[in-house]
């Protein structure tokens, strides 16, 4: 079909469709009665609830570590340190989010707005990795110096493996949970569920953004790809 | 918001339904939630209605907000939770058989191919098909001229393909 065919094609329904479709007048007078908040801006509540309770978190560890600090177990005070600036990250994270839904404006154009949901979306794998993060210091924080001193050193041998491999997976994760491993196996069975669709799909529109804005530098995104012409 | 307002409001949805009903047509296929797309995109244009810029076409702010909420509509994977109670019918409704009878699977099957297109590239086609000018389309999508010609053409390209090597 060529492409005279397909514009004359689309008119023609389009001229029938003018013809047909028909408003509801009384449903969209209904509409402008709706009392509602704005695209996405439901979303703004619950992130600020999270926000102000996640303050409230570091900042009851942060109260816990300084009351403790001169007695404390050095291991605890630093698995206490990591989960604390871990938790810092994310609520970091969640400030971003909020910026972002206070930025979005569904009249902006399509690239702009887009991107910044999608960033949004996927945003929400950041706090996925930070909280396979913290993974390791849940094995660390009750060591004490007396266990390498007097413990038995099988099991000390055992608990040191136990963190060590926790530490490696988590930093694994962290490096690893990409757009590029979105199709592995281990990849699709962390983000299996429905609500992570969203996230996922962002992935890949970021991906296509990226992709157009490279070639609207001029065209050279298209020469660095050697001019193929991708299908 | 005053009477005026809404008439205001009801006459541009009343003289630009189709551009609604297509862009919608082209991001969902099932009608159900094609009926809930065009609820949420009414509902987002009647949101945005105070804030319209008037040094941009009423059609080019009409177009950003259609393809922005179908493209954000179609990333959730199952039917989404409406922000307002769902109307009980359609706010656009189309007659039975709108396409002339020989056209009607031609049309399906440009849909469908549409359908198949990245969200973006869909978006792109919708206003070349629209006879929408280059700079228009640059000022819906954010993209530059050069861009969308190019985009164009292998968008073009594609559903030639797509028609030549269809088999029912």
């Amino acid at each position: 079909m060529e492409d005279t065919e397909i514009i004359n094609l689309w008119k023609s329904f389009d001229k029938k469709l003018e013809e047909n479709l028909k408003l509801n007048k009384q449903n969209a007078e209904d509409i402008t009665r709706i009392k509602v908040k704005s695209f996405l801006g439901s979303m703004k509540p619950i992130k600020l609830f999270t926000v102000l309770v996640g303050l409230l978190w570091v900042g009851l560890l942060d109260i816990i570590i300084i009351s403790v600090f001169k007695g404390a177990s050095p291991f605890f005070l630093l698995s206490a340190v990591v989960l604390v600036i871990l938790n810092k990250l994310a609520i970091g994270i969640y400030l971003y989010q909020l910026i972002l839904l206070f930025q979005v404006d569904i009249s902006d154009t399509i690239l702009s707005t887009q991107e910044k949901i999608a960033s949004l979306k996927t945003s929400t794998l950041w706090i996925t990795r930070l909280l396979f993060l913290q993974l390791p210091v849940w094995t660390t924080f009750y060591w004490s110096k007396s266990m390498f001193e007097n413990g038995n050193p099988v099991l000390l041998v055992l608990q040191v493996l136990i963190s060590l491999s926790f530490a490696l997976l988590a930093l694994w994760l962290f490096f690893n949970i990409n757009y590029k491993n979105k199709d592995k196996k281990w990849f699709k069975l962390i983000f299996s569920g429905n609500e992570w669709t969203p996230a996922i799909k962002s992935m890949e529109l970021l991906d296509q953004i990226r992709q157009y804005k490279e070639e609207g530098k001029g065209g050279k995104g298209e020469r660095r790809k050697g001019g193929k012409v991708k299908g | 918001m005053s009477g005026t307002h809404a008439d205001d409001f009801l006459r541009v949805i009343e003289s630009h339904k189709g551009i609604i009903y297509k862009v919608a047509n082209s991001y969902c296929r099932d009608d159900e939630n094609r009926k809930d797309l065009i609820q949420e995109i009414i509902l987002q244009l009647w949101l945005s209605f105070n804030k319209y810029n008037d040094q941009f076409k009423l059609t080019t702010w009409i177009y950003r907000i259609a393809l922005n909420v179908s493209i954000s509509f179609f990333r959730k994977e199952h039917r989404r939770t409406p922000i307002s109670q769902p109307l009980p019918d359609g706010v656009l409704n189309l007659n039975e058989n709108p396409a002339p009878e020989q056209n009607n699977a031609e049309i399906e099957k440009l849909y469908f191919f549409i359908r198949e297109l990245k969200e973006i590239d869909r978006a792109i086609i919708i206003l070349y098909l629209e006879e929408n000018s280059h700079q228009e389309m640059a000022e819906i999508l954010g993209l530059t001229q050069t861009n969308i010609a190019t985009r164009i053409s292998r968008i073009k390209q594609q559903l030639k393909l797509k028609f030549s090597l269809y088999k029912p």
